[in-house]
């Protein structure tokens, strides 16, 4: 069954609805709410809660639920000097 | 001068640390890879803080704009030799009792994984694959850092703990695909640079030399098991909890790896 949750941009400090099927994966709803964005191409992780959401489990195996809250939060890349 | 009998030696203020082991600090052998901004900051922290055999792998050479960032380079290193070699002779100055070997070199590579503890201060997914994997495979905790603008993370990969490939998803791969190009090949191409300062880059390269300060001490069991996420602008830590990915090709068992 379709589940209605809302993703929280943590860098913009911005949400969103989001209607989500049960065999859709978590990578799904990283690369849907970065499109909704228009966020650049970065690596990008959700949580929910304390928890680490991993990219391949489906929303059904998830264990989402109707107005859970998620967490998309930019995964720093960075650290030598871009050049490396 | 009259110097007091606690203030001869060097460490210690550190002994002082209830759980710190000094002793066993001094002999572990710490591989960090990456010269650039983390690396600066972090190898300073390692040897103020006791570690005397460090290898430094890093291909790069010094330009201007790594300057506002790396306390060990000075406008005259610009073009004069490469980041390892530099940082390892500045570094070295801090504490007569250190050896750091510089080592000018892809971390691919790089041959030898002989070492207690692996630090990273890289800034690409490509090379973090590949020390986490061979770090993993080789037995040696690895403390990651990464930092971009006023963010920043730190993940301490433990023997029975989650690893950085536990964390990616199809983001990270995407990130990765732009590196090569479709024969597979390693491309060189235009990327933006990532912004950086070096407050931020101060406060990742400390939380990661605190946690190899824990596994050098032997301590493993003090070591943050979560992924912490710092974010400069509201001066928070959030800790998220991973799991090992059932299907990360890093987990099995060692032989069946190789």
């Amino acid at each position: 069954m379709t589940v209605r949750i809302t993703v929280k941009n943590i860098a913009a400090n911005a949400t969103m609805r989001m209607e989500v099927e049960p065999q859709e994966t978590m990578a799904d709803v990283i690369q849907c709410a970065a499109e909704y964005w228009s966020k650049d191409s970065g690596a990008y992780i959700l949580k929910k809660g304390k928890t680490m959401l991993r990219g391949d489990r489906t929303a059904e195996e998830t264990g989402l639920v109707n107005d859970d809250v998620l967490e998309l939060i930019p995964d720093p890349e960075g650290g030598g000097n871009g050049t490396a | 001068m009259r110097i007091r009998p606690s203030d001869r030696d060097r460490f210690d203020r550190m002994r002082r640390v209830e759980w710190m082991d000094m002793e066993s600090v001094q002999l572990r052998r710490c591989l960090m890879v990456g010269a650039g901004a983390l690396g600066n900051e972090v190898l300073k922290c390692l040897v103020l803080s006791g570690f005397r055999d460090i290898t430094v792998v890093d291909m790069d050479e010094i330009v201007p704009s790594n300057l506002s960032r790396c306390l060990f380079f000075r406008e005259e290193d610009v073009g004069r030799a490469p980041k390892a070699q530099v940082l390892a002779e500045r570094a070295s100055s801090l504490d007569s009792a250190v050896t750091i070997r510089p080592v000018v070199s892809r971390i691919q590579d790089a041959e030898d994984w002989d070492f207690d503890i692996v630090l990273g201060c890289l800034d690409n997914i490509s090379a973090r694959l590949h020390v986490n994997s061979h770090a993993r495979y080789h037995g040696a905790p690895y403390v990651d850092g990464a930092t971009d603008g006023l963010s920043g993370k730190v993940h301490t990969v433990l023997r029975d703990g989650p690893c950085l490939q536990c964390a990616m998803n199809r983001s990270h791969m995407k990130v990765l695909e732009r590196r090569y190009t479709c024969t597979g090949r390693e491309a060189t191409l235009y990327s933006r640079p990532l912004a950086a300062e070096i407050t931020t880059t101060s406060v990742v390269a400390a939380m990661e030399v605190r946690e190899a300060l824990k596994i050098a001490s032997g301590r493993e069991d003090l070591c943050v098991r979560e992924v912490m996420y710092y974010d400069g602008m509201s001066g928070s830590i959030e800790k998220v909890e991973l799991d090992v990915d059932p299907g990360c090709p890093n987990h099995g068992d060692r032989e069946a790896i190789a």
